[in-house]
């Protein structure tokens, strides 16, 4: 039949097994055309649909055949290909790889160093109301000392993004009794323009120790270790008087860098009478410091960043150099 | 706040440390001191003056006496002596009303008659000018210059220019009108309201109160008469008035911490003595003074054993009473343990024990106390479980490739007008003094954010997947986990990788089903609500074309987001480890022909319900889309069927049966067909 012959040319000119595929689905599928040929003598007497039968199996037997060699053929070829070079130096195929936020790294970090020093982590929510975020830490009310962290207010009155962690030391002291050692990591906030070392949401970390008796060399030496841990080597650390409205005495607490400078790193003191009577703990039964720091200005000294902006640009040549 | 090296020089008989040492000094026991600069022959020192040492550090005087506290050193504020006119009384020319009292504590008034206005002698000039003071005229730098050494502010005004009888003019300290207007000496207008503290004349406002002054009573080149004013306001008032006209000055700024009400009555006889000097004239006799609720010196006592249990050092008493003589407390009685000490007027700041013990402590010098590790190590503490999972997440995105980012808390006004339009039941929350209008409201999905990253990052990378952890303010705040690809993907992409997720989180039992509440991210019939022990924990979907458009987006964007709390409340800690059976597996395939939006999953779940135990996994191995020119579109899935026993052999006869018992089953529903 002119059929087989045809059939035999198109498979010979067929150069992938793609090409050889469509061929297949072509003629030999179940809606093919040598399927075709069954449904047309259906129509003829039964003598002459057995002989028709009988030379259409027959021309299916052979196409099968036809497909089958020029299949082995084709692969042949590939494999030939393949086996002979390749070439070792092109890249190999990579699977995409994922990482990891700089900022979650250092926490992770931070928190796994204070953990190891006996500090639970604890978190608190993001919207505070002014009693926890300035009343309660001893912040006057209509004072300048609210304007060393410019507020970013809610429409609802009294409502505010929080301007720092320390808001979750009360309200966890307020449920849990002394002594008590907490870090509290998390993000907040402030109304001020951005630039390189400004930002209008960053992270920090704040912690809590709160004893019987404990003193600023209890909180020296928990500064120091938790430095030396984080930076991997001895650091040189520097405590001098600072002002915070919720710890009387205050310090202000630098490091230096590789560089030799001094950096300002944290603020820390112990933990203001009125900010325990607040929490209802009673000032002559216990005593603690507090501290915190900024994970941004840490992680900026650890890598090497040099703007801050870059940990909220979600700009992937940065991040995915972590 | 500027200060001159060579001003506070003049307080010391000995020579003070270069300028580098005594910034140094300063910033390890007192201020920071931000920048040093030299001006020609002297060094200006920038300190950064902390809101409760104000009151008495914002003044050469008040440097001088924490420097002579560190060094030892004697210090002396110089004295300016001057002779009072005895013919006319200041009493017989000028009345002073009080009105306000609550307001004003003390209000000190001095006259001096025939003075010449001009500029200030060079000496004067250069000391303001280098403390950051602009040069007007001699009277007024007086006053400033005085300022500048004592801390207390001081004004003038111009006597003849005041509303009132010739002879005997008053001044009245009261609360503004409501729309009360004043010119100010920088011929700026205002509009003054009830809670805004004035002084005026017999009809005007001629300054606001301790802030600043008004152009009615401004010392010109032909005053003859001048009013002095040395007062203390009420700092909470001073504050807020400042702040509501936007209207900060030196005087507003020393005003607003509170300052000692008794420095009012030395500066007002310094500037009197000084202006004679380089002005002339003759000070009438008698001082002004209304100062009816006297400040007085605070009491406190302080047990020595608790300032050396707080600061974790032996001191001795000895020291302890060197630096409190040093800085000028007095002890009023002394025991072993106890000191009883009176703090002078002008530290504002000294209240209760642990002021004073931060005294000793910077006195004494932080880098002078140890830090060896006398805690105890404690038992670990319990972890937070939270944040476990939280990290646990993070790896396993970083794993499936996904890359972690952290976006702002924030969403603009054009965002959230565009999706209110999407979704009118949407409801913001919006903040009252945001930055600018790109963080108008809180974010309520970290979708919006999410796409941002996209819209930055899709001409550099054709492939993109992000995913954020954190918060989103609803009607509540939750903490939410989302996440995106985008580019050469599919919806399928996705699920697979969250398929992934779920599994190495142990969660089995994930349901994709139908969304059925209006989500306004989707694309219509693309996005699947992700269940799982019966409860919705998030989305997953292919983003709109009007949402990409909005963010001019240009390729396709898949995301899913999950409540992070829900999520954590359903993982189970580990897999359940399913022990292989030794028995062998039977497969029977079967093709069903649905309509077009029967889910796999739904005749996935018949079949399994039906076959129960012995059904092991069933996978749908092809699809296929019947003639599209048909009126009802249906398609065809077709399934392997895996049968295993962990009991014994299947027999075919019990595969057969059950078998049967699944077409039967899914024959149920009249549009479904099973093939064979």
């Amino acid at each position: 039949m002119d059929l087989k012959k045809q059939i035999k040319s198109e498979i010979e000119k067929a150069l992938s097994l793609k090409e050889l595929e469509q061929l297949r689905i072509k003629y030999l599928a179940k809606k093919g055309k040598i399927n075709q040929l069954f449904k047309e003598i259906g129509s003829l007497s039964q003598a002459e649909r057995k002989k028709k039968g009988q030379e259409i199996n027959k021309l299916k037997e052979e196409t099968e055949k036809f497909f089958k060699e020029k299949k082995v053929q084709i692969e042949k070829k590939i494999s030939f290909k393949e086996d002979r070079f390749i070439d070792i130096s092109l890249p190999g195929k990579k699977l995409q790889r994922g990482h990891i936020h700089p900022l979650s790294q250092v926490l992770e970090k931070c928190e796994d160093i204070f953990e190891r020093m006996g500090f639970s982590v604890v978190e608190g929510p993001e919207i505070e109301n002014e009693c926890y975020n300035f009343d309660a830490l001893n912040f006057p009310k209509d004072h300048p000392a609210r304007d060393i962290q410019d507020t970013l207010w809610l429409k609802e009155k009294r409502r505010l993004m929080r301007t720092h962690t320390s808001p979750v030391q009360v309200r966890y002291m307020e449920k849990n009794n002394p002594p008590l050692r907490i870090v509290v990591p998390g993000r907040v906030f402030r109304n001020e323009a951005t630039d390189v070392s400004h930002e209008v949401q960053f992270y920090q970390l704040e912690g809590l120790m709160i004893e019987k008796e404990t003193s600023v060399v209890d909180f020296r030496a928990v500064i120091q270790n938790f430095f030396n841990e984080f930076f991997g080597r001895k650091v040189d650390v520097r405590m001098r008087p600072g002002f915070f409205p919720f710890t009387e005495p205050s310090f202000e607490i630098d490091i230096r860098g590789e560089n030799g400078k001094w950096l300002e790193c944290a603020g820390a003191g112990m933990v203001h009478p009125n900010v325990l009577k607040n929490a209802k703990l009673n000032p002559k039964d216990w005593q603690g410091f507090a501290f915190g720091f900024g994970i941004d200005r840490l992680s900026m000294i650890k890598y090497n960043i040099d703007d801050i902006r870059l940990f909220y640009s979600s700009d992937i040549r940065f991040l995915n150099q972590f | 706040m500027k200060f001159s090296y060579n001003w506070l020089q003049l307080f010391f008989q000995k020579k003070l440390p270069n300028p580098e040492k005594l910034a140094d000094l300063l910033m390890m026991h007192t201020l920071e001191v931000e920048d040093l600069i030299k001006k020609s022959d002297d060094w200006i020192l920038d300190i950064d003056v902390l809101p409760d040492r104000m009151p008495d550090c914002s003044s050469h005087i008040g440097i001088a006496r924490e420097i002579s506290a560190i060094l030892g050193y004697k210090f002396k504020a110089p004295e300016y002596k001057f002779s009072e006119e005895k013919k006319i009384k200041t009493a017989d020319i000028l009345k002073i009303e009080i009105k306000s009292k609550d307001l004003c504590q003390r209000y000190c008034a001095r006259i001096i008659d025939n003075v010449k206005v001009a500029p200030s002698p060079k000496w004067l000039k250069q000391k303001i000018e280098s403390c950051g003071v602009q040069s007007i005229n001699n009277i007024v730098d007086a006053a400033n210059y005085i300022m500048l050494e004592t801390g207390q502010p001081l004004h003038a005004f111009d006597y003849e220019k005041l509303f009132g009888k010739k002879e005997k003019k008053e001044i009245i300290v009261r609360k503004a009108k409501r729309g009360e207007k004043i010119t100010t000496l920088e011929d700026k207008k205002y509009t003054l309201d009830k809670d805004n503290l004035v002084i005026a004349d017999a009809k005007y406002p001629i300054a606001i109160a301790g802030i600043k002054g008004g152009k009615k009573a401004e010392i010109k080149k032909n005053t003859k008469r001048i009013i002095l004013e040395s007062a203390n306001f009420n700092g909470v008032s001073i504050y807020r008035t400042s702040k509501k006209l936007k209207l900060q000055t030196d005087a507003s700024m020393r005003f607003s911490a509170n300052i000692d009400p008794n420095l009012a009555r030395e500066a007002i006889d310094k500037v009197a003595g000084l202006i004679k000097e380089i002005a002339g004239g003759d000070i009438k006799s008698g001082v002004l003074d209304f100062y009816p609720k006297k400040t007085f010196p605070n009491i406190i006592k302080i047990d020595l054993n608790y300032l050396r249990s707080l600061l974790g050092i032996k001191i001795s008493k000895d020291k302890v009473v060197k630096i409190f003589k040093d800085l000028g407390f007095e002890i009023q009685r002394e025991s072993e343990a106890v000191l009883i000490l009176k703090i002078p007027t002008f530290r504002r700041d000294i209240c209760i024990p642990e002021d004073l013990i931060e005294e000793v402590g910077r006195i004494f010098g932080y880098e002078n106390i140890p830090s060896t590790f006398s805690i105890l190590q404690k038992a670990l503490p319990p972890k937070n479980l939270d944040l476990l999972w939280v990290k646990k997440i993070r790896t396993l995105m970083k794993g499936l490739g996904f890359t972690e980012t952290y976006n702002y808390s924030f969403i603009s006004d054009n965002e959230g007008d565009f999706f209110k339009k999407l979704n009118k039941k949407l409801k913001l929350t919006e903040l009252g003094n945001p930055i600018s209008s790109n963080t108008k409201y809180l974010r309520f999905s970290l979708i919006c954010n999410l796409l941002k990253a996209v819209t930055l990052n899709q001409k550099r990378f054709k492939d993109v997947r992000f995913f954020e952890i954190g918060n989103i303010f609803k009607e509540k705040e939750k903490r939410f986990f989302a996440g995106i690809i985008a580019g050469k993907t599919e919806f399928y992409e996705l699920k697979g990788l969250l398929e992934s997720f779920f599994e190495e989180l142990g969660m089995v039992d994930v349901f994709y089903g139908h969304t059925k509440e209006k989500n306004i991210f989707w694309e219509k019939g693309k996005s699947a609500e992700i269940e799982t022990g019966n409860k919705k924990i998030g989305f997953l979907g292919e983003v709109s074309k009007k949402i990409l458009g909005f963010y001019n987006i240009k390729i396709p964007v898949f995301a899913f987001e999950i409540n992070f709390k829900t999520l954590l409340d359903l993982i189970e800690g580990e897999h359940e480890y399913k022990k292989p059976s030794v028995y062998p597996e039977t497969i029977r395939d079967i093709s069903v022909v649905v309509p077009e939006n029967v889910l796999a999953g739904e005749i996935i779940q018949k079949i399994y319900s039906t076959g129960g135990e012995i059904i092991r996994n069933v996978e749908v191995f092809d699809i296929y889309q019947e003639d599209i020119n048909q009126k009802e579109k249906n398609k065809s899935l077709s399934f392997h069927i895996i049968y295993q026993s962990e009991k014994k052999t299947l027999s075919s006869k019990e595969v057969d049966k059950v078998q049967k018992n699944i077409i039967k089953n899914l024959e149920k529903n009249p549009q479904w067909k099973v093939r064979q």
